[in-house]
Parts: C-alpha cells; structure tokens; sequence
C-alpha cells in the first residue's frame, strides 16, 4: 500500500501521483562553503536518512506540478502533520 | 504548393455525415447515429494554450482574469481558463473566432496534446471506472479543474456540468460535460479505453457540434 500525500493545490492523492524529490536540507550552503568538493559532495550526496520524522521534498508529476514539502514518517511510512 | 494539413490524433469508427475544413483541421461536426448520449468528442482541433508567469494575478488573457485559485476556471466569450498551480494556466478556446495571444507568456500546445469531450447522461458512471478522482464533490462549484490519472494517463480534465438538481450527493446519472486534456501520445489508448468503459451505457462518437450545443446550453446564464 502506497503512501498518501497532500498536495498543497489538489489535496489528498496517492503517492504513485508523486515524484520524491529527497529530504529537504534547508537553505543552500553560501558559495564560499560549496567551492570545497569535499562539501559539495557532502551537501549532494550526504542524507540523514532518519528512522523516524523528516521533511522531505515531493513533486506533483501526475497532477499540478508542484513541488512542495511535507512531514513523513519513514519507519510507518505515512505523512505525518 | 504543398497542402497543410494537421492531422488529429483520434479517430473514430463512425461514419461522418458533416465535416468541415477549419485552420488546416478535418473537423467532423455530426456522426450518423449519434443516438441519445453519452458521446465521446474529439476535440484536439480547438486551440489550447499554456501561460506561465511569475505574477498570474497581473496577467489578463484575452481581457479576462487568470482565476485566483488553483484548480478554478472561468469561462468568458468562448474561452476556458484554468487556473493550474502558483505559476500556470492552461487556456482552451472552445467556441466562436479565436484570438491569436502575442505574449510571450503563452505556449501553443494544441498539435502536442489530445483534447477529448465526454458528454451526455451517464457519463460519471463511465469516468469512476477509470479513475479514483472525484468530480462530483459538492464542495466545487463547476467549472473545476481536477489534474491527475484519468485511465492511469496524467490528464487536465474540466468539469464543466454535472447536471446539478440541488439535491447532495448529485444524482451520476445526469447529463454532464466533462473536457479532458493529456499528451497527443495517449489518444488511441485514451478513447479505446473510454470507449470500453461506456459500452455498457452506449456512449457514442459525436461531433464538435453536439459538443458547442452542450456548453452553449450550460454557459448561456
């Protein structure tokens, strides 16, 4: 059984209408930060990957388009307010 | 001179009994046997534009407003507009001279899509075998946008009636007008499987004109 999602424009969907879209990190790092490789890499590659909790990015590819953020429980894998 | 012609990705097994030549489009305006409804349209003739801006509260298409929120439409002097997302509209032209946008805002997406007409008594019957979305929820007022799977294809489809009574649920059994909108590539898979579904309710192939009777009849207020 697929997880659903609440798009911000359509409302509750299936999760097969969706595209992950990985955990959100917050704002990007300045420029000065990333010009390290090693940091780049870190920054693009490098995830919590948390048992629990975390926000993560998710697209509307079968719907609106949008890409919003939502909360998911990774161990029940449900979307969690 | 070579001849343009633009080629529509539907096809029906009926026989045309009315046909015009319309912008370089075959259009087939009345089938033999239409019967009663429901009927199935093609469309993909009508002129179909994306807009896209940063500020759509600004923009004026064709003289109307954008509406203000996602999945809305607003239909003005022939003209749908459905309001998509923060960023996007999509734009049909359905009846009488189109106008030709000079924006730069504007996408010309008719030749990349199939743009279907599902019209008539029955014909949320034959849409809930096809998909899990919900077009006869009260709480939206027609005409409404819904974006997603219809038959497993990402679709724009418009609910344009449903034969509202005032009674809640509404009754499925009304005659409605559903406008539905994907990419050209679905077209025989899309109507072969709108075909299948409504055969029990024998849905037959119209033309654009019992298609421009309905919406005239529905937006004439």
């Amino acid at each position: 059984m697929s997880v659903s999602i609440t798009c911000p424009v359509c409302g509750k969907r299936k999760g097969y209408e969706f595209r992950f879209g990985g955990e959100d990190k917050g704002a990007k790092p300045e420029e000065s930060v990333l010009a390290d490789p090693a940091a780049w890499c870190d920054y693009v590659h490098m995830n919590e990957c948390r048992a629990g909790v975390q926000k993560e990015w998710w697209c509307h590819k079968d719907g609106c388009g949008t890409w919003f953020c939502i909360k998911r429980d990774t161990v029940k894998n449900i979307e969690v307010k | 001179m070579l001849k343009i012609q633009r080629q529509s990705p539907v096809s029906f097994a009926a026989e045309a009994i009315r046909t015009e030549e319309r912008e370089h489009w075959n259009i087939v305006l009345e089938y033999e046997k239409e019967g009663e409804g429901p009927w199935l349209a093609d469309m993909s003739h009508r002129p179909r534009w994306d807009v896209q801006d940063g500020n759509m509260a600004s923009l004026s298409v064709f003289g109307n407003k954008v509406p203000e929120k996602p999945n809305s439409c607003i239909y003005c002097r022939g003209t749908l507009i459905n309001r998509m997302n923060a960023a996007q509209a999509s734009v049909w032209h359905m009846d009488g001279e189109p106008q030709k946008p000079a924006e730069k805002a504007y996408t010309d997406t008719a030749d990349a899509g199939v743009f279907l007409a599902l019209a008539g008594k029955q014909i949320f019957s034959i849409a809930e075998k096809l998909t899990d979305l919900d077009f006869l929820n009260p709480r939206q007022e027609t005409p409404f946008l819904v974006q997603g799977p219809f038959s497993h294809v990402p679709c724009q489809i418009v609910v344009a009636d449903r034969g509202e009574t005032g009674e809640s649920p509404f009754p499925a059994e009304k005659s409605g007008l559903i406008l539905l909108s994907c990419s050209r590539g679905y077209a025989h898979d899309m109507v072969h499987a709108i075909l299948d579904a409504g055969e029990e309710f024998g849905i037959r192939a119209a033309g654009e004109d019992k298609i421009l009777n309905e919406l005239r009849r529905i937006f004439s207020g």
